[in-house]
């Protein structure tokens, strides 16, 4: 997993309460929302966490196709914010 | 009837599945338009609270126009014509379905969510005004463009069936439509005035306190009385309904509003006009507004909710959407009023 995205998966955690995942178990292309998520993150979750981003990093998610593809894993998660940021 | 030659159906995700299909089934007559567009001139956007109507036991609340209202909007478009046909015994349904796609026509179809095999089951709920294409046919299985999902999907014609006919509110009674003329080029700046004319006229000129930017202030004044009314638990299971009618079941998020926004902000460069696209900022803040009580509503939900989370709070929240969506749609009335 690289640094951002472990930064990220920090953040998630702390955002949703999410207190017993084991960080270095999660698997970067595992679902982040849904069903089969490795951190039973549901939509609600989903969208708090799309909060959570823009304002820690001011990258939007408005759109549901944009949070569906971004929310897939922590890597697209990590490349979307990484890339719409202002450095 | 053999199947005709499967048509160049082009598949495109969507947010919402009337515009999304919409958007589709005029891009494959050659009109180039995108989904806000289609929701824009089809004059999606709304508010509305109703709590005399229920869903699984929970007041209605929507953010965007009844369910048919885009298509019929884009039906009634000068040079558009749309074959719209219901049903009352399904193996006619299914025959005219198959005499479309025997002529290589795509066909858009109401169904029932919960009876598409294709749909997760956790995602299965029962709303009977899902849209989606039917563009071909292979054996028993029908090739579908479900605007919802990233790419096309087959459905077993037994419960594509069953689907057309699922029983309940919005009954799709075998509904299909499919488009049979469409003009060379749509005259956007009318069609543009118009389907806003008619948004500002829903949220700001309604009668009814139960609609419009009135509707939103209604609401934040029930939910704030929600848990006094019906008990903690009750009272988060309304609120987690609202937040789920405003920010999943393909809203593009925050009740429409960001869809609306990037209508508004394509319109602007369409018609050369910066002001639309200033609009479209107003709004997004709303939007933001709207999923600021979101946020809160969901960690009340999730039994994580901070000492500051109140419904209080929340009606706050709302009563400020309210507020800027007010002001949102007066500057946007003004703006129509100078284009006639």
């Amino acid at each position: 997993m690289e640094p951002f995205e472990r930064e990220l998966l920090e953040l998630i955690c702390t955002t949703c309460n999410f207190d017993d995942v084991e960080m270095d178990k999660i698997d970067r292309h595992a679902p982040l929302i849904g069903p089969e998520s490795p951190l039973g993150a549901d939509s609600l979750d989903a969208l708090e966490i799309a909060v959570t981003i823009q304002r820690e990093y001011g990258v939007r998610m408005d759109s549901e196709n944009t949070s569906r593809t971004v929310l897939q894993s922590l890597a697209t998660l990590a490349q979307y914010v990484d890339s719409n940021r202002a450095h | 009837m053999r199947p005709g030659p499967l048509p160049d159906f082009s598949h495109t995700q969507s947010a919402h599945c009337e515009s999304g299909v919409a958007a589709s089934l005029l891009r494959h007559k050659g009109i180039e338009i995108s989904e806000a567009m289609a929701f824009g001139i089809g004059g999606g956007l709304f508010f509305g609270y109703l709590p005399f109507i229920r869903l699984n036991g929970l007041p209605l609340v929507t953010y965007r126009s009844a369910a048919g209202h885009i298509l019929k909007r884009i039906s009634r478009i000068p040079g558009i014509s749309m074959h719209q046909q219901k049903f009352r015994d399904k193996s006619q349904a299914m025959a005219a379905l198959d005499d479309a796609l025997a002529h290589s026509i795509p066909v858009g179809l109401q169904t029932g969510v919960y009876w598409l095999p294709y749909f997760p089951s956790a995602l299965r709920f029962h709303f009977n005004a899902h849209n989606l294409v039917v563009y071909g046919k292979e054996g028993d299985e029908y090739l579908i463009s479900d605007p919802v999902f990233p790419g096309p999907v087959r459905c077993p014609g037994e419960d594509l069936a069953r689907a057309r006919f699922a029983s309940g509110a919005l009954a799709p009674k075998g509904k299909m439509y499919y488009l049979t003329r469409v003009p060379e080029n749509l005259e956007r700046r009318s069609l543009i005035v118009k389907g806003i004319r008619s948004v500002c006229k829903m949220m700001l000129g309604s009668p009814f306190p139960l609609i419009g930017v009135k509707g939103i202030r209604f609401l934040a004044n029930r939910l704030e009385r929600w848990p006094d009314r019906l008990g903690k638990e009750n009272a988060a299971l309304h609120v987690g309904h609202v937040v789920r009618m405003q920010e999943e079941i393909g809203t593009g998020g925050g009740g429409f509003r960001f869809m609306y926004a990037a209508f508004l902000q394509e319109s602007g460069v369409v018609l050369e006009d910066q002001s639309l696209a200033d609009y479209a900022a107003l709004l997004t803040q709303a939007g933001d507004s709207w999923r600021q009580f979101a946020v809160i509503a969901a960690r009340i939900c999730k039994n994580r909710a901070r000492p500051e989370d109140t419904y209080t709070v929340m009606a706050e929240s709302i009563r400020q959407c309210a507020s800027l969506e007010e002001n949102f749609f007066r500057e946007l009335e003004g703006w129509v009023k100078k284009q006639s």
